[in-house]
């Protein structure tokens, strides 16, 4: 892999001043007094319009009729639309999506028609009476029948949908996408193995649940220009898809501007364009007037992207020394009714599905497939989470059948840097070793507990968990950079700050390069038409590829810096370096020269004028060296993923055997964040991650009845974890393993800290009770179950 | 989502503006006290009252209080009230021990425990703890002020003896030496509607009171296992005895939130923990009110 | 209707229809945003504010329940800087998105201004009903145990 990048960004004294201290949130103050603004808390005066939507009650089903006079008479609507107005598709990776139905829906919740009205209530009121006739079709809800032979097609025209180059679609199929790996001889290895083990794991559908629902407010106005004010996690992108699906109306991207204020949580949720699409299309029908599109939290569950259910089939073989020979792992995804999105998570997962291990002979299918369920797209985690619920449970299974300790046989086996990926490439420096180490030690593995309570039984478990970032291989970042009067600076990046502390990250690394502290830099919120591009945020990229991005424009403003001083000081630029807000001289001790004396103003030369004037850069990071293209049948050839970030996770947990009930009572978690730029924000992620991994495997779970339709769109019966619902202690560990091509040898967190959430749970609770759980979610009603099961057979 | 439904509100100043506000007028209506379930009903389109006759303005409905041995609630009584009460802690700590499991803070500063028993959804935290502790329920209608006990206060699903022109003012509970316990199974630890519950109460002399909660239509007593109880010492073989008769007792559904096997299971975990905990706090001893027993 | 309301020490007289529910009004008649719109139905805690001197759910409110009563948000304490607990939530970088901070911040307030010594379990009650699915709360329940007295077990 390429690793070196030239340009150094190392202050004078060798040792980092900001990146790697725990710098107070720059957006701290804001959210705390409550003056940080979300999208629905802007104010676009008495002429915003309000739009509720039509959803489909059926699963499938053709649309034989839609009548809206009576909406139309009804008071206080300004205009309807359905998918005659907008016979336009659209799509992340493959153009599969209509921004309203057409001939038919194809999930319960879908849109089929939007009111727009002057206020909320008569939108919502008008919404009923507009009556929709349908041909009700019978649904197909599971990815198995989805594929059987003779399953009717979801997606007849599915061989003409426009997609990515890397998507291999099954023509006559509901297979969206097939990603396969073949390397080396799996049967063979299989045949020569000491001992195969083969199961089945199952694992459901989730709902991101972040606190704030999708709003947007789009305005088209008298000018045709496109504004779209929104909730997101993808501003670039999403002007780039509403400038293609609306191109036929005459919008270019110059025309488009997609601004993203605080957005309240993501974790995948608000990547790429869901419902936006429809308030962007709605605004284009009522000229010059903002609308307001914003979800309720059942339409927050039912139609927006879902984390996609998967059945996961592996088989792997080992040696009785414990080496790991042959893994064969078949992915069957619920993709749901649109896969515009999904289908690359289901691509990301079949890249890696050996986890992180030294595996010679692979065999991955993942397929994508077509159901009558809600879409399903990026959630935190991006498959990974998914496929590592199987197959940590069975390393743990394996290394049992085999006599060897579940953390040894992990040892043995991890992955390391230099050895050969599935696709043929080498993997990256990685600290996996070590968190497996200090994992264990943080959870006393090896030491049994026992529980004062003759109620309860205590466990331990362990999994491992990598995952790379999942992006077109030319995903990019740029920033700007500008210096003010005082000697404060303005960052304009378009990374999208989600709660992670971006924001304040990227300050932190222009700050180490121009010694600027952190409180003296801003970085705000994007607008496409200020900022810079940025492909998204997601794939837990953005502190390593925005924060390239902001290396590099840093670097610049230092060298013209540096030449200023030099016109007017004839110091060498070799010769200075920043420190403390100042340039000071290597060769002259007694040379210091504020910043602030002159980036902006300059410097007056002796003959009384002026040199230098306002400091301003800029700065972009592309990989050049990644290439999605690879042999369909092997997928050997290419170079798809940047790098991998890995870690392990550990818990002790305590068990009621009468009725299930699981404490979480320890739970460690290290990651190798290659350098942690704010130690504090990296540990906030693990928590964070970790508790939202937790609730995946222990409670969460989206329930659909017979008719595909969700049965628990809302709190009440989606439970998301409270203050009550968080390990008595969480310990925290950051492995520093410097990922050579990032800022400062950061690499991303973000995701990776809930993925290896689900197994350890199912290995833990293995370990207290001799009950092996094969279906997320780990219920206390499934481990009372199980319990009583074990006992009374 | 938004109140789709428009509807007239109005919010008497007496007792007998209110009943007459009840019986006199057009299509439906609906009393409105904390609000809790009813606001979020009428968001969810599930009621669409033509009137919506807000109590709140009522004097005299927010008492809670003892006259003599006889405890009084008033109907605008919040679960906050329950928890924060001296009275309640003295004499029925039992009513704190529940009220803490009603959902969260926000909630329980506003909700009140009659409406919890007029909403009487099956899994009411409020119901299976009246029912053990014999309570009367006083209205006042058209007809004037009348009382129910409790034990034919529910009458079905959402279903109560109180007709649509009365209004509940108040319970009472004749109280004398207990130990009381309320045990409510959730999927979490957090915040959550019973999936089952059981409320008991131990008078001296081995005299018990058991109901259960969200194991049937109706929160519901079970005289059957109080009289296996009754005048016989808490043993082992006892509790057993009991637990086995819940199966027979109860009639639980299956939902989405657990199905009807593991709410009889954990109905008879509950009941055996139950019995345990109720005799040792009846003798002073046994875990401090408020203590999660499962 | 008539409603008359004291919102962050301000008085307002407005005509609102009985269906108008108090976050609606308190955000597009008034507007004061910090409480948000999250669930709808009482059970994530954005809209919390404090009602009389105790949190409540504005969602689960109709905003002519609330004539004659005092509201009290994240804006109207933040007027006079921020609270020591304020302040211990921005050092202890406590809130990632934020979007449920306003709501955190007036339950830990409450619990505070009840319980000026809160346990680790007080502190995860009075929060219990406010969701965040961002932090895992823990970096939230630290400071609000650092803004009591004892901080203690």
């Amino acid at each position: 892999m390429t690793t070196d990048y030239p340009f150094e960004a190392k202050p004078e004294s060798g040792e980092l001043k900001t990146v790697g201290t725990s710098a107070v949130r720059i957006d701290g103050l804001d959210k705390v007094s409550g003056a940080a603004e979300f999208v629905d808390d802007m104010d676009f005066g008495p002429g915003l319009l309000h739009a509720a939507i039509v959803e489909s009650p059926h699963a499938y089903a053709r649309i034989v009729s839609i009548d809206t006079s009576k909406a139309e008479a009804a008071k206080g609507v300004v205009r309807i639309a359905t998918g005659k107005d907008f016979p336009y598709k659209f799509g992340m990776y493959m153009e599969d999506r209509y921004i309203f139905a057409q001939d038919y829906v194809r999930f319960v919740g879908e849109q089929v028609a939007g009111v727009i009205a002057r206020s909320h209530r008569e939108a919502v009121q008008a919404a009923k009476l507009i009556e929709v006739e349908y041909e009700v079709l019978t649904p197909l809800l599971d990815p198995k029948s989805a594929v059987a032979d003779g399953a009717e097609l979801i997606h007849p025209d599915l061989e003409d949908y426009t997609h990515v180059p890397w998507f291999f679609p099954q023509t006559d199929t509901n297979i969206a996408h097939l990603r396969k790996i073949r390397k080396g001889d799996t049967e063979k290895a299989f045949a020569e193995a000491d001992y195969v083990l083969e199961d089945t794991y199952e694992v459901p559908r989730y709902a991101h649940c972040a606190i704030e629902p999708h709003v947007t407010v789009s305005k088209f106005d008298q000018a045709d220009r496109l504004t779209v004010w929104t909730a997101s996690q993808s501003p670039h992108t999403q002007r780039h898809l509403f400038a293609e699906a609306l191109a036929p109306l005459g919008l270019t991207h110059k025309d488009v501007r997609v601004i993203t204020p605080y957005v309240g949580g993501g974790f995948g949720g608000k990547a790429g364009v869901s419902m936006e699409i429809m308030g962007a299309a709605m605004a284009t029908l009522v000229k010059g007037r903002p609308v307001k599109l914003r979800w309720t939290r059942e339409q927050e569950f039912y139609n927006t992207y879902q984390r996609q259910g998967v059945v996961a089939e592996l088989k792997v073989g080992v040696m009785n020394d414990g080496t790991i020979t042959a893994v064969e792992h078949k992915l069957y995804w619920d993709a749901g009714a649109y896969v515009e999105y999904g289908a690359n998570v289901v691509n990301a997962a079949g890249l890696s599905a050996t986890g992180p291990y030294r595996v010679p002979n692979i065999t991955n299918d993942s397929l994508c497939i077509y159901t009558n369920l809600p879409p399903g797209g990026p959630y935190r985690g991006f498959g990974y989470s998914e496929f590592h619920f199987g197959l940590e449970s069975h390393m743990d299974r394996i290394a049992e059948a085999i006599g060897m300790d579940a953390v040894e046989f992990r040892r043995k086996n991890a992955i390391v840097e230099g050895d050969e990926l599935a696709y043929g490439a080498s993997m990256n420096p990685s600290g996996m070793l070590e968190a497996i180490d200090k994992t264990a030690a943080a959870i006393d593995w090896g030491v049994e507990e026992e529980s004062d309570n003759p109620n309860t039984v205590i466990g331990k478990g362990i999994a491992l968990f990598w995952k790379a970032p999942a992006m077109p291989p030319n995903s990019s970042s740029a920033s700007f950079l500008k210096f003010n009067e005082d000697g404060s600076i303005n960052i304009s990046v378009s990374g999208m700050e989600l709660g992670q502390g971006y924001l304040t990250v990227m300050a932190q690394i222009a700050g180490e390069v121009l010694s600027v502290p952190v409180e003296k830099i801003r970085v705000e919120t994007p607008d496409t038409d200020r900022n810079p591009y940025e492909w998204q945020t997601v794939a837990s990229h953005v502190t390593w590829s925005s924060g390239l991005a902001v290396e590099k424009a840093a670097i610049e403003a230092r060298g013209k810096i540096f030449d200023v001083i030099h016109q007017v000081y004839g110091y060498e630029d070799d010769s200075l370096y920043l420190e403390d807000e100042a340039v000071k001289c290597r060769t002259d001790e007694s040379f210091s020269k504020p910043l602030r004396d002159f980036v902006i103003d300059g410097i007056q030369t002796e003959d009384g004028t002026w040199r230098g004037g306002p400091i301003v850069a800029s700065g972009k990071f592309m990989p050049e060296f990644t290439n999605a293209n690879s042999d369909p049948e092997t997928g050997q050839g290419g170079h798809p993923n940047v790098h991998y970030t890995v870690g392990a996770t550990g818990v002790v947990l305590e068990i009621d055997k009468d009725t299930g009930r699981i404490w979480v009572r320890k739970a460690a978690l290290a990651v190798d964040a290659g350098r942690a730029i704010n130690p504090d924000l990296v540990n906030g992620q693990i928590t964070g991650g970790l508790v939202q991994g937790l609730a995946t495997v222990l409670y969460e779970d989206m329930r659909f009845d017979e008719n595909g339709k969700l049965l628990n769109p809302n709190f009440t019966d989606y439970k998301i974890p409270t203050a009550f619902d968080i390990p008595d202690e969480i310990i925290p560990i950051i492995v520093e393993v410097p990922q050579p091509d990032g800022p400062f040898g950061a690499r991303g967190v973000g995701e990776h800290t809930m993925i290896g959430a689900a197994p350890v749970i199912a290995n833990a609770v293995y370990n207290a009770l001799g009950v092996r759980i094969k279906s997320m979610p780990i219920t206390q009603e499934k481990v009372a179950m199980a319990i009583i099961e074990k006992s009374e057979t | 989502m938004v109140i789709a439904n428009e509807f007239d509100y109005r919010r008497p100043a007496t007792l007998a503006e209110a009943t007459d506000l009840l019986a006199n007028h057009s299509g439906s209506v609906r009393v409105l006290a904390g609000g809790t379930d009813l606001v979020a009903w009428l968001r969810d389109d599930a009621i669409a009252p033509d009137l919506v006759v807000d109590i709140k303005n009522v004097p005299g409905l927010h008492d809670l209080k003892m006259n003599g041995d006889t405890l009084h609630l008033g109907a605008l009584v919040t679960f906050t009230d329950l928890i924060e009460s001296d009275v309640v802690k003295e004499r029925a700590p039992l009513l704190a021990e529940m009220a803490e499991t009603v959902a969260s803070q926000g909630i329980r500063n506003r909700a009140t425990m009659v409406g919890n028993i007029c909403s009487a959804v099956p899994s009411c935290d409020a119901g299976p703890v009246l029912l053990v502790y014999d309570t009367t329920v006083h209205l006042t209608g058209p007809d004037g002020d009348r009382s129910v006990d409790i034990n034919d206060w529910f009458i079905g699903l959402r279903q109560t003896a109180r007709t649509e022109d009365e209004v509940v003012t108040h319970l009472t509970i004749a109280l004398r030496q207990h130990g009381g316990v309320y045990v409510k199974l959730m999927r979490y630890g957090g915040e959550d509607l019973a999936q089952a519950a059981v409320g008991i109460i131990a008078y001296p002399d081995h005299e018990y009171r058991v109901a259960f909660g969200a194991v049937a239509p109706t929160p519901i007593r079970s005289i059957r296992i109080e009289d296996a109880l009754r005048g016989k010492p808490l043993d082992d073989a006892l509790v057993a005895e009991a637990a086995a008769m819940v199966r027979d007792e109860i009639s639980p559904i299956t939902d989405i939130r657990a199905s009807a096997e593991y709410r009889v299971r954990m109905t008879e975990v509950m009941l055996k923990r139950g019995l345990v905990a109720v005799t040792e706090r009846l003798a002073g001893t046994g875990p401090a009110y408020g203590t999660r027993l499962i | 209707m008539n409603l008359t309301i004291k919102v962050n020490g301000e008085d307002w007289a407005l005509d609102v229809a009985p269906a108008d529910v108090l976050l609606d009004v308190l955000r597009e008649r008034i507007g004061v945003k910090s409480p948000k719109i999250g669930c709808e139905r009482g059970d994530c805690g954005s809209c919390t504010v404090i009602m009389d001197g105790r949190t409540v759910r504005s969602c689960l409110i109709l905003a002519v329940e609330a004539d004659g009563h005092e509201i009290t948000t994240v804006e109207g304490i933040s007027y006079d800087g921020m609270s020591e607990l304020q302040t211990l939530f921005i050092q202890n970088n406590s809130f990632q998105c934020g979007f449920c901070a306003p709501g955190i911040v007036l339950s830990a307030t409450e619990l505070l201004d009840n319980n000026p010594n809160p346990t680790r379990h007080d502190v995860q009650e009075a929060l219990a009903g406010n969701l965040c699915r961002c932090t895992g709360y823990e970096p939230i329940i630290d400071a609000v145990l650092a803004a009591g007295e004892g901080g203690s077990e």
